[in-house]
């Protein structure tokens, strides 16, 4: 296991100077530099000034190196559309809404998914089972910039039960969490739903079933366990998704996260905050695989990690 | 018997006197851009923090029917050779800190603007025609050779290199910037509340970074003309968007809102009395490569410039957000020739006959084309993709021309623009400061376009240093004769806002003006002085 887990740990570090590299190549592939967005021309002296301040006019290669030396001492530079703070000071501060709505619309909405899910699959083919993949098939086909507009108009604008928009107040937070929620309730519900159908349809379950053991004993220490695979895979690279901050969830939330400036990143050419995102981004997901590998092992013996050992 | 009423009426009055001094007027704003580096106007304008401008006290601004009125300036005068000019500022203001604000501050702004990076050189350059600018912002004369004096405390005197007879009205963008604090701190004093100074009608209380919201107060050192009538300002420029505004504004949760195209008709029927309008002072136009086939022909650029049916294209797939324009300038601006106007004509007959003088008749030959435009928000955002279809339809339909569209981001389109990367454009436009040489500035000299046209350059430069306003705008006329002579542009359409005010809203900002419209936010001074609740 350990084995496993520090070859894996390599082969991240491989795909994190991959990514690395791929990610800086192409954001200065873009045409254009930080100082051209604008209507009026800064002057080519000004911007010679701006640009060697900056250590643009360096060539590409000396520019990766520096950039990726002090990442290895977590100096992930300044961002140019935020002036007087680094880039890390800005994620800490930004990410701190996303994290909140998104984690919470996950961490609510994935349990109330498998509920589901496993409902339709104990009463297949019944109603319960027909709202539940209706529930899903809408949760997962609605865009979610729809879905928000749609919980503002009821609630806040026709109801008036709760606030349209906006951050600091708990009460504020109620609508986001459900946009965030609709899809991991659909996701869940469709995976737990056919995991289960799955595995109630194994030999074992009748063998158990013959043995005597309740229904209810058969459902939740049997089956469940062995449909959890599917469940774990889905969960972490999804919650990393989430809690990241939807730009759409939070431009209509009017929520100032960290959503936006994925975009804006690349709008404005701000390479150090672009290359900061993508590589927190890479190294997550990577992590995040590298769990859901070592909690397949825990959850199910017969899968051991790292092959023929 | 006669002692009740009495001391409950003595209570009414004396509760009406005192609730309106105890409330505070909080009035919930949207912004224009959720980011936004610093808090300085004078350091970045396109880059600048929400509503930055509204913290210092330019030299002078415009009211709502589009009179220049003096700000930090009590007056100015002009010298006998119109090359210098003398701005008196008022006794006693002051910044937050309770630093005095002298002359030194205005021209320490300009300077600075001059020297180190500022998206604004063309501006004092062109429409400030500042002496020795253009040189400084190369670097190669130093920044003590500008036309900028602060000869005293209280005065001002700048030189410029030809006389500019507008130079005031270019001044309501020229705020000052607080050099003891630079001298402190650097530009980063204008990064964080705590640092931050002002010397206008509002302060700052604070400043939400992820999403450019700021909070302004009343001030309470302020002492010059147009005091806040409100004690809090929230401007948050999430709400910019009408998609999240109008929802927001129907919860209650902001003041107004402006409106997309599809909201226009519900908002109107819904709250008929809160409908406000303005005509921007901007222009939509086609600009091309003049250098490249195939509208290095004059007869293509005359071909397309009657190509246009603006009367349909603002009646039908620009309703309600749009007029059409026959000029670069806009109705109501200082210099609208009625005559100008009247030339830009829907012809189809004159327009085949153009391109086919070119040799391309029937569009035969006529190699493909492709537009460019600029990914937008805002008013343009709604126009310019909509109109670039409509367009290309109609070149099709009667010109025979297939024309592709491409939608680039920001940069990438200036930098088209800017390096000739292509040779069709729609370009936007909207005005700086309340003057035709704005306008014409965009095309004078290379400008934004890299246009060099001999004759239409003379014209602008004979225009602009002349002081006789009849004259002047005659000459500007003749200008933009030689831009319809040369097919130099194709005016598309004037954009129109639409928003929706709270009927809480109040005082002299609230209503329209003598045009009949209500420009809202982009008179910022006027606007938010002028606004009770």
């Amino acid at each position: 296991m350990l084995g496993f887990i520090l070859r894996r740990l390599v082969s991240v570090a491989f795909t994190f100077i991959a990514v690395s590299i791929i990610i800086f190549l192409m954001m200065h592939a873009v045409p254009g530099g930080p100082f051209d967005a604008n209507d009026m021309p800064v002057s080519e002296a000004v911007r010679a000034k701006m640009m060697a301040q900056l250590g643009l006019d360096q060539p590409l290669y000396v520019q990766y190196l520096r950039y990726m030396w002090g990442v290895m001492q977590f100096d992930f530079g300044v961002p140019y559309q935020s002036p007087g703070e680094s880039v890390l000071q800005l994620l800490s501060r930004a990410w701190v809404p996303s994290l909140v709505l998104g984690g919470l619309g996950v961490l609510i909405g994935a349990p109330l998914g498998i509920l589901l899910g496993m409902a339709a699959a104990l009463n297949r083919n019944s109603w319960i089972d027909y709202l539940a993949s209706a529930v899903a098939t809408i949760g997962l086909t609605i865009p979610v910039f729809v879905t928000s507009m749609l919980l503002i108009l009821v609630f806040a604008v026709w109801l008036k039960w709760l606030p349209a928009s906006g951050w600091p107040h708990p009460e504020r937070w109620i609508l986001p969490i459900i946009a965030y929620a609709a899809i991991p309730v659909a996701t869940y519900a469709r995976y737990t739903r056919s995991a289960m159908l799955d595995t109630m349809s194994r030999p074992f379950v009748t063998v158990l079933r013959a043995k005597g053991l309740s229904e209810q004993r058969i459902v939740f220490q049997h089956v469940l366990r062995n449909s959890a695979i599917p469940l774990v895979t889905v969960f972490l690279p999804m919650f990393i998704g989430t809690a990241t901050g939807s730009i759409f969830v939070e431009a209509m939330f009017r929520i100032p996260g960290l959503g936006a400036y994925f975009v804006s990143s690349i709008e404005t050419r701000d390479y150090p905050l672009e290359m900061a995102l993508m590589l927190m981004i890479t190294f997550m997901y990577c992590i995040a695989y590298l769990l859901s590998d070592i909690v397949y092992a825990l959850i199910n013996p017969r899968i051991r990690v790292g092959g023929a050992e | 018997m006669h002692i009740l009423p009495k001391l409950v009426g003595a209570l009414a009055v004396a509760t009406a006197l005192t609730l309106p001094a105890l409330a505070q007027t909080t009035i919930v704003a949207p912004g224009q851009s959720t980011t936004g580096t610093y808090m300085d106007y004078m350091k970045t304008v396109y880059d600048r923090a929400t509503f930055a401008e509204l913290l210092q006290v330019p030299i002078a601004t415009f009211d709502k029917e589009f009179e220049l009125t003096p700000m930090a300036a009590e007056s100015w005068s002009q010298s006998e050779d119109g090359l210098t000019w003398t701005f008196k500022l008022r006794e006693g203001l002051v910044w937050s800190d309770g630093e005095p604000l002298t002359a030194e501050d205005y021209v320490f702004a300009l300077q600075r603007a001059a020297t180190s990076g500022y998206d604004f050189a063309w501006y004092w350059d062109f429409a400030g025609g500042i002496k020795g600018w253009k040189e400084v912002t190369e670097g190669t004369a130093d920044v003590s050779t500008l036309g900028l004096t602060a000869v005293d405390d209280l005065t001002i005197e700048v030189t410029t290199t030809a006389p500019k007879p507008y130079l005031p009205s270019v001044t309501s963008l020229w705020y000052p910037v607080p050099k003891h604090k630079v001298d402190e701190l650097g530009d980063d004093w204008a990064l964080n509340v705590d640092t931050i100074v002002s010397s206008g009608p509002f302060e700052i209380e604070s400043w939400e970074k992820s999403n450019n919201a700021v909070v302004f107060t009343k001030s309470d050192t302020y002492t010059g003309p147009w005091q806040a009538q409100i004690d809090r300002l929230e401007v948050d420029p999430s709400l910019g968007a009408p998609e999240v505004g109008l929802p927001a504004y129907l919860a209650g949760d902001t003041d107004y809102s402006f409106l997309n195209t599809g909201q226009v008709p519900v908002a109107m029927a819904a709250e008929p009395d809160g409908i406000r309008k303005n005509a921007v002072f901007a222009t939509s136009y086609i600009s091309y490569d003049l250098e490249s086939e195939p509208f290095n022909n004059v007869d293509v650029r005359r071909a397309f410039y009657h190509a246009i049916d603006r009367e349909e294209l603002t009646s039908t797939v620009l309703k309600d957000i749009a007029i059409p324009a026959g000029s670069i300038l806009p109705p109501g601006y200082p210099g609208y020739n009625p005559d100008v106007v009247a030339q830009a004509t829907f012809d189809p007959e004159q327009a085949k006959q153009f391109l086919a003088d070119a040799g391309y008749p029937n569009g035969e030959g006529f190699p493909e084309i492709e537009i460019w435009i600029r990914e937008e928000g805002g008013y343009n955002g709604a126009i310019i993709p909509a109109m670039a279809q409509y367009i290309q339809a109609e070149l099709k339909e009667i010109l025979g021309i297939t024309v592709n569209i491409r939608q680039l981001p920001g940069a990438d389109w200036m930098d088209g623009l800017r390096g000739a990367k292509n040779n069709i454009f729609i370009a936007p436009y909207e005005y700086d400061y309340l003057d035709p040489s704005n306008f014409y500035g965009i095309f004078f000299n290379g400008g934004r376009h890299n246009y060099f046209v001999p004759e239409y350059d003379a014209l602008v430069a004979k225009a602009d240093a002349e002081s006789d306003w009849d004259t002047r705008y005659a000459l500007y006329a003749e200008a933009e004769q030689v831009m319809i002579d040369q097919g130099l542009i194709v005016p598309l359409v004037h954009p129109i806002t639409t928003a929706i005010i709270s009927g809480e809203l109040g005082g002299e900002a609230s209503t329209p003006n003598a045009l009949g419209f209500t420009p809202l936010d982009r008179l910022g001074h006027y606007f938010f002085t002028h606004l009770t609740k």
